[in-house]
């Protein structure tokens, strides 16, 4: 029983991760005559003739000579080998080999933040659950209304500003020669950190704040539950009854927020890379789109949606582990 | 279950649209929302009136990096000597139009899609729901900034951008509520009575559903205003136009933060918070106001802090027999036992 | 058998609202001597939950606020007692049967676990050990093939099976009071008779003192030594089981009797009490039963009557109390 869901919700992720590769494969070949046009370098000050040679080259480099259904077939082949095309950029190189460049940077915000965002974010949230009406919770109430309606690129800003001009405790830009001279030695880890902390404060405040919003109204929604009555009937401990009853029932429903940010994980943190010019994904991003790059943005695009694909299945497969009741569900 | 009955209450909770504007208004947040939002339209509405310059205008330009002083509340930009404070009141054009304009738009097509798939079930149902999973793992930011490239950086391009992918959402809670509705006996009473199934769906299903869709159009607004902020300080909005993300984008790029010109990064960020927080507080309060238990479970712990212990003495005393009863003898009324409101 | 296992004295609950105050229980007292089954009844908001949550010290402040003059337990004054003492007392001495088996048990804990929750909790027993004793425990109340069952979810088991764990469970340490709150309530009728059946033998086998919440008659009968009616927060009679069936004394009591459909009725219609419970909100002054009364007269609009002794073991709460079922019934 569990295993044919298993198969159902992969089978499910592979349908929708070919509709997104061939919508993928599409979008860039939309709204024009020749999509090849796209690809070709300016002019500039060539001739004609030169031109015209440059622009047979490029069709041929990416591709375009052969008919679109043809391009379709090398595109899912070249998919097979991790392949998802070649930049413009001069010398070639992969879309795979410059997403693997920046990857780990952006990683190194995103999972900070995300480890950060939960850990002070469900403990707090089930705090200002637990003393409901206190101080605790309607700093967490008055905190949410406030930094929901501010974007979290102000608040980088502001940050940059005053704990980085002003106050000088952190680079208020990301050091340029950070990723070039990185080697792994202690001082290298410790430039990076010092960069890191302003775009993860930025980021983790709205991601804390969060979740604690959705921790403590999950953890109030179960408190109101009869069984939380019969356990406390039973004569178990105040906290006997949070960790063993309260917890694991209000967890459960934000496994899927937190599914939702681990598929955000690699393309959420574009506007914050671009404050502090931090040199991951975003920034990657950003360049492709500014020099016209669209392989490397199509190659970006299918990647994300590729991750966001896996971690959606993922949290799902991790929900059935969890919640006995959903395979009856399935039965049912 | 209890979801299920939730719903069917906020579907149930009916009335007219002023009625629902009358509500808002007696919430003290709900108030204090309205008149923040109504203020910020007054101000996008009069901007011509209200700003001191026109920040169109080139010829209207002071020295640059002027700090704020009666001639320019706000100061003046250090790149370009534009007054910021008719910047701030131009932008606000831009945030309300989008965020309004986009919130609307997305509400109509959230709200028939939902309608449709909850409704008519079936191949329908399944087809957009495959949709909404489609769309819910391409990255929309990366998305918008892939499309504006095609289409051309305009504002027309970032609320299509907005509305044919942001849909997902409302589409979704408006399903599971027509779901709830469809098998309600005066839904069931109107296929007997022969009811065409568009009829239906616009007389019957769509008004119960009316609620939830203004509340979450509030809340888009609010999102679409944070995300247009966004993409103007990438770059991506409409480069003639002036926006308080693209104010932030130039702040930055300007040497704001070099140069101290805190005003310069202060302003459009507050404007953007205003706006912002104005619609987000009407969204919430209308949740409030439709899912009371939420709201109920707040206030009494609210009321238990100023809970008189004389008062709670009198409430106990008038429930002993001696005092609901009157001595055995006498006949004069005691009349405790009428419950009274708190003080 | 003449010692009160449960005595309990004033009891007051009260839940403050934005709008008013709720009068949920209104001073009552409650006796449960010792093996005997008293039932409490009386029609859904007169305050019967309210009360057995408060004899267990469940109720949270807020939303409730109680006062109670004496709450003893087999002769232990628990009045003053600290949460902490408390929570060793519950789920040994004093246990409680819960009405929605489905919504009272954990739905993401197996139910075995949750019964060997209370053998861990109040005695000294390792994990295996009290794995084995709730086996034995889920055997005897019924549930078969107890040794795979323990390890299913609540959602897995039937109804019946549900309410046999939720009995299990209250069983558990022996206590010396069950409270059970309208714990057929949720189930078939077919399924009722069964786990009925259940407790009233689990009852007498160990003789355990209970207070039985219910609006169910039938169940009165079943199980019931003593009756307290009440309503709307009070009192409104006590009598042993039998005589309140037999010659019901307050108006509604007899009401109650009346809307129970019998076999043996020639009328062949249903005799409904008009109207509803009053808001706990907004009780009418003198007797909170007049609206609906009959035989109301200004004196029981005017003043509230007091709670009297008309026989030995017989309490009625009425100015007018009926004197017999034939006069009563017209």
């Amino acid at each position: 029983m569990k295993r044919s869901y298993v198969i159902k919700r992969v089978l499910y992720a592979l349908f929708i991760f070919v509709v997104v590769l061939t919508l993928n494969f599409f979008i860039p070949r939309l709204g024009v005559g020749d999509p090849a046009e796209r690809y070709y370098p300016p002019k500039g000050a060539m001739s004609d003739i030169e031109y015209e040679i440059i622009k047979q080259f490029t069709r041929e480099q990416y591709g375009f000579d052969v008919s679109t259904f043809q391009q379709y077939i090398r595109y899912v082949q070249g998919l097979f080998r991790f392949d998802l095309g070649t930049s413009l950029r001069s010398g070639s190189p992969k879309v795979v080999e410059l997403i693997g460049k920046r990857l780990p940077w952006t990683l190194v915000l995103s999972v900070t933040t995300l480890l950060i965002s939960l850990v002070i974010g469900l403990s707090f949230g089930t705090l200002a659950a637990w003393k409901r009406g206190r101080w605790q919770d309607s700093v967490l109430l008055n905190a949410s209304t406030i930094s929901v309606a501010l974007p979290g690129f102000f608040i980088a800003l502001m940050m940059s500003f005053y704990l980085g001009f002003e106050l000088e405790l952190f680079p208020a830009y990301t050091n340029p020669n950070m990723v070039a001279d990185f080697d792994w030695s202690k001082e290298a880890i410790m430039v990076v950190l010092n960069n890191a902390a302003l775009p993860i404060m930025s980021m983790a405040l709205g991601g804390i704040v969060g979740y604690s919003q959705s921790t403590r109204n999950s953890v109030i929604a179960v408190t109101n539950e009869d069984f939380v009555i019969t356990a406390r009937a039973k004569g178990l401990s105040e906290t006997t009854v949070l960790y063993k009853h309260v917890l694991r029932n209000a967890l459960l429903p934000l496994t899927t927020s937190i599914g939702m940010s681990v598929s955000g994980l690699i393309g959420g943190a574009i506007i914050i890379e671009q404050v502090f010019n931090w040199q991951g994904m975003g920034t990657l991003f950003l360049e492709a789109n500014s020099t016209n790059d669209y392989p490397l943005m199509m190659g970006i695009m299918l990647f994300l949606s590729a991750f966001a694909i896996l971690a959606n299945l993922v949290t799902e497969l991790f929900y059935v582990v969890l919640d006995p009741r959903v395979t009856v569900g399935e039965k049912r | 279950m209890t979801g299920r009955n939730v719903l069917l209450q906020v579907a149930q909770r009916g009335g007219s649209f002023l009625g629902f504007v009358r509500k808002l208004w007696q919430h003290p947040k709900g108030r204090v929302g309205l008149i923040m939002a109504g203020f910020l339209v007054l101000v996008a509405v009069l901007a011509p009136v209200l700003a001191p310059y026109d920040p169109y205008d080139v010829t209207q330009r002071a020295a640059k990096g002027l700090r704020p002083s009666w001639a320019h509340p706000l100061g003046t930009t250090i790149t370009t000597g534009q007054d910021i404070l008719s910047m701030l009141i131009y932008g606000a054009r831009v945030s309300l139009m989008i965020g309004i304009g986009t919130g609307i738009a997305l509400a109509a097509l959230g709200a028939l899609l939902g309608v449709m798939a909850g409704y008519m079930g079936g191949l329908v149902d399944s087809l957009i729901m495959r949709i909404v999973d489609i769309l819910l793992v391409i990255p929309t930011l990366p998305l918008i900034i892939v499309l504006t490239n095609f289409l051309g950086r305009s504002y027309f391009v970032i609320v299509l951008v907005f509305v044919l992918f942001g849909w997902t959402g409302l589409a979704r809670v408006i399903r599971s509520l027509v779901l709830v509705l469809k098998n309600s006996n005066y839904v069931k009473a109107a296929e007997l009575a022969g009811a065409s199934r568009w009829h239906i769906m616009t007389k019957h299903i769509l008004p119960g559903t009316s609620h939830l869709i203004i509340m979450n159009t509030t809340l888009t607004c609010a999102g679409i205003m944070v995300a247009e902020a966004g993409l103007s300080f990438l770059g991506l909005g409409d480069p003639t136009a002036i926006s308080w993300g693209k104010m932030l984008a130039e702040a930055q790029s300007g040497g704001a933060l070099l140069f101290g010109a805190w005003w310069w990064i202060i302003a459009p960020g507050l404007g953007i918070f205003l706006s912002v927080f104005a619609f987000m507080r009407i969204g919430l309060v209308m949740e409030e106001v439709f899912n009371p238990r939420m709201k109920a479970s707040s206030s009494i712990h609210k009321l238990f802090k100023h809970l008189n212990n004389k008062y709670l003495d009198e409430v106990f005393q008038s429930m002993d027999d001696e005092a609901a009863c009157g001595p055995p003898e006498r006949l004069d009324e005691i009349d405790a036992s009428q419950a009274r409101g708190l003080p | 058998m003449t010692e009160a296992m449960l005595n309990l004295r004033n009891l007051k609950v009260a839940f403050p609202c934005p709008a008013g105050m709720i009068r949920a229980v209104e001073g009552i007292d409650l006796s449960v001597k010792r093996g005997e089954c008293v039932a409490l009844v009386g029609e859904s908001g007169c305050g019967k939950s309210v009360t057995a949550l408060a004899v267990m010290r469940l109720l949270r402040t807020p939303p409730s606020i109680s006062r109670v003059d004496k709450l003893e337990l087999d002769g232990v004054d628990l009045t003053d007692w600290t949460d902490r003492q408390m929570r060793d007392l519950r789920g040994k001495d004093m246990a409680m049967i819960f009405q929605d088996a489905m919504t009272a048990l954990n739905p993401v804990m197996t139910v075995g676990r949750q019964i060997e929750e209370v053998y861990q909790r109040h005695t000294r027993m390792a994990r295996r050990e009290a794995r084995r004793e709730t086996i034995r425990a889920l055997e005897l109340v019924g549930v078969p093939e107890a040794r795979s069952r323990v390890k299913s979810y609540a959602h897995e088991l039937s109804g019946g099976l549900r309410q046999r764990v939720l009995i299990a469970l209250a069983f558990a340490c022996l206590p010396k009071l069950i409270i059970a709150d309208e714990p057929t309530t949720a189930l078939d009728v077919t399924i009722q008779a069964q786990v009925l059946d259940l407790l009233k033998a689990m009852q007498k086998e160990h003789g355990v003192s209970t207070l039985l919440i219910t609006h169910d008659l039938s169940v009165v009968a079943n199980m019931a030594d003593t009756v307290y009616v009440m309503y709307s927060g009070k009192i409104v009679e006590r009598a042993a089981a039998r005589d309140v069936f037999q010659k019901p004394r307050h108006p509604y009591t007899q009401g109650l009797m009346a809307s129970v459909p019998r076999l043996s009725d020639r009328r062949q219609m249903f005799v409904q009490i008009p109207d509803t419970v009053p808001h706990p909100m907004h009780k009418p002054t003198g007797c909170y039963f007049h609206p609906r009364c009959s035989r109301a007269a200004d004196e029981c609009r005017r003043r509230m009557p007091r709670l009297e002794t008309l026989e030995s073991h017989r309490e009625v709460r009425c100015w007018f109390p009926l004197s017999n079922p034939q006069e009563a019934g017209s």
